[in-house]
């Protein structure tokens, strides 16, 4: 895509010789993204090496080689891959359980109204609460172990995972259960021919969501407690005065949670294929 | 099916439909014949679409019968089908699937639902979008799945609420042709409500003009022209002006 683009800004460009060239070029999006990008890094590399906040802010150059340090030594028993791998487990199995069980329910309330009006109080109730509340009283229950951790991450989780799954089957037009109606169709012929397939992308919008809120659950976590994962080496690094090491988790945290949004959104095209538009099919 | 064009196949006795005080629909009586294709008209905010709701079950008759060959109308008995205002087609179906749709819910053999499918969707020109998603087709090409799909199931009766109400001219003038041929072609009995005089005796054989609320009917007209009809026909401006006279609200 990128080759074919500038493919056709070179013929544009030799076309119009004493045009607009100039405006072209400037107003060229991968030149501005470039531009933007450079600009930012330049910004952060200055304002660090004049020391604006002190020694307390790494160069971008010192933070790309302290990750690749980590990659190479053992810090705290493991390398940067364990770290990476010891936060994704975490909220793998705390977002795989929490939509297991909160997709399926949430589904079900917006099918059942009994169900609704038993469940819909109590999660009500606990809805407003911002998931991070639980974090003290967790390690009270719990400890300061595995399980703690990915209790938090499965409290965030379900919110947001039965909310969509509910208001995907609550905001189905009325008229596509009429046709079935109007064929003798059963209630499960509504249910499985309407009901599932249409509240698919709302389902997945709630993942989504959740997701991004397991990662922010699971940094929470960490900083509280841990002995390894993302949360720990920005802990660790605030704790001994590396900023290297603190912006290094950060943007590792971040990398993490775009590259699991991702994966997502993939699944969802594999699954919603009819969601595709007629320009990328 | 059959051939007596003589047969009754809907009757629909006294039907009265109350909304607490409000009655909406008052005392409708009328047949179709097998293999009919009538016209309603009304003026606007009749009561047409809570006519169709109750015809085809969707809504419960305050009272009165639905027959359809002499037995109680019902969804899980008779073929009724419903070609909606808005277009239903479910998004997450092809095109193909959306015609076959129908069918399905029919519990019609694999087989002979493919086989129905491939000559609906050739019938009305959907073959070349076949495997397109509804999202990927123009709003024209939706209420033909729609069309197809009720058509499909070779229904007892089918119901069409202002199908191409939405439509621009020259694509209703088109739509309509082809309602003709589908209807000629598969022999089945249609009851087409719109607004539209004009639609109306275009494609109908008998015009049944309902009254202002609440609704009776309030006439019915016969419109015995030769096929393909013209809108410039004395005849036809003769009918379009008698059902006019009969609605005119102003």
């Amino acid at each position: 895509m990128g080759g074919s683009s500038i493919a056709n800004e070179t013929v544009g460009v030799s076309s119009g010789r004493e045009g607009i060239t100039f405006y072209q070029i400037i107003t060229n999006t991968y030149l501005l993204y470039t531009v933007s990008l450079i600009s930012f890094f330049l910004v952060w590399d200055r304002v660090a090496a004049w020391q604006v906040f002190g020694d307390s802010l790494a160069r971008p150059h010192i933070v790309a080689l302290k990750l690749y340090d980590l990659t190479q030594i053992k810090f705290a028993g493991t390398n940067l891959g364990g770290h990476i791998w010891a936060s994704t487990q975490r909220v793998l199995i705390g977002f795989s359980l929490a939509s297991f069980f909160a997709v399926p329910l949430g589904l079900f309330m917006a099918l059942n109204r009994y169900a609704n009006a038993i469940v819909k109080p109590i999660f009500d109730l606990f809805k407003p609460m911002p998931p991070i509340a639980w974090v003290s009283i967790s390690i009270l229950w719990f400890g300061v172990g595995e399980f703690s951790k990915i209790f938090i991450i499965s409290i965030g989780t379900f919110v947001p995972c039965l909310l969509n799954s509910y208001n995907g089957i609550r905001l189905i037009e009325p008229e596509l259960y009429d046709v079935i109606k109007v064929l003798g169709g059963s209630r499960k012929d509504e249910v499985v021919q309407v009901s599932f397939p249409a509240s698919f992308p709302a389902i997945f919008a709630g993942l989504q969501i959740s997701l991004s809120v397991a990662w922010t659950c699971l940094l929470a976590a960490e900083l509280m407690n841990a002995r390894d994962g993302m949360g720990f080496l920005i802990k660790r690094g605030m704790d001994t005065h590396q900023p290297s090491l603190v912006l290094g988790g950060m943007i590792l945290i971040a990398l993490m949670a775009w590259l699991s949004s991702l994966l997502i959104s993939l699944m969802e095209r594999k699954l919603c294929p009819w969601k595709r538009s007629i320009d990328n099919l | 099916m059959g051939n007596n064009e003589s047969h009754v196949k809907i009757r629909v006795n006294n039907l009265t439909k109350r909304f607490g005080d409000l009655t909406v629909l008052d005392k409708i009586c009328f047949e179709i014949k097998t293999g009919e294709l009538v016209a309603i008209v009304g003026p606007t905010g009749c009561g047409k679409t809570t006519f169709l709701n109750t015809l085809s079950k969707l809504m419960p008759a305050t009272d009165g019968d639905i027959l359809i060959d002499g037995e109680e109308a019902s969804p899980r008995k008779h073929n009724i089908s419903y070609v909606f205002q808005e277009p239903t087609c479910l998004p997450w179906r092809t095109v193909r699937e959306n015609v076959a749709y129908g069918m399905e819910v029919k519990g019609i053999p694999k087989k002979e639902r493919m086989e129905r499918t491939d000559r609906i969707m050739e019938l009305v020109g959907l073959s070349s979008c076949a495997n397109l998603y509804p999202n990927q087709v123009s709003a024209s090409m939706m209420q033909r799945i729609a069309v197809s799909r009720a058509f499909a199931v070779e229904p007892d009766l089918l119901l069409m609420d202002e199908p191409y109400g939405q439509l621009d001219v020259k694509l209703r003038y088109y739509l309509e042709d082809e309602l003709i041929s589908l209807w000629q072609k598969l022999k089945s009995t249609v009851l087409f409500v719109t607004h539209n005089i004009e639609e109306a005796v275009y494609v109908a054989e008998r015009i049944l003009v309902l009254s202002n609320k609440p609704t009776c009917v309030k006439a019915e007209i016969t419109v015995d022209l030769e096929r393909p009809r013209s809108f410039l026909d004395p005849q036809f401006m003769e009918i379009r002006h008698q059902v006019t006279e009969l609605i005119r609200w102003w």
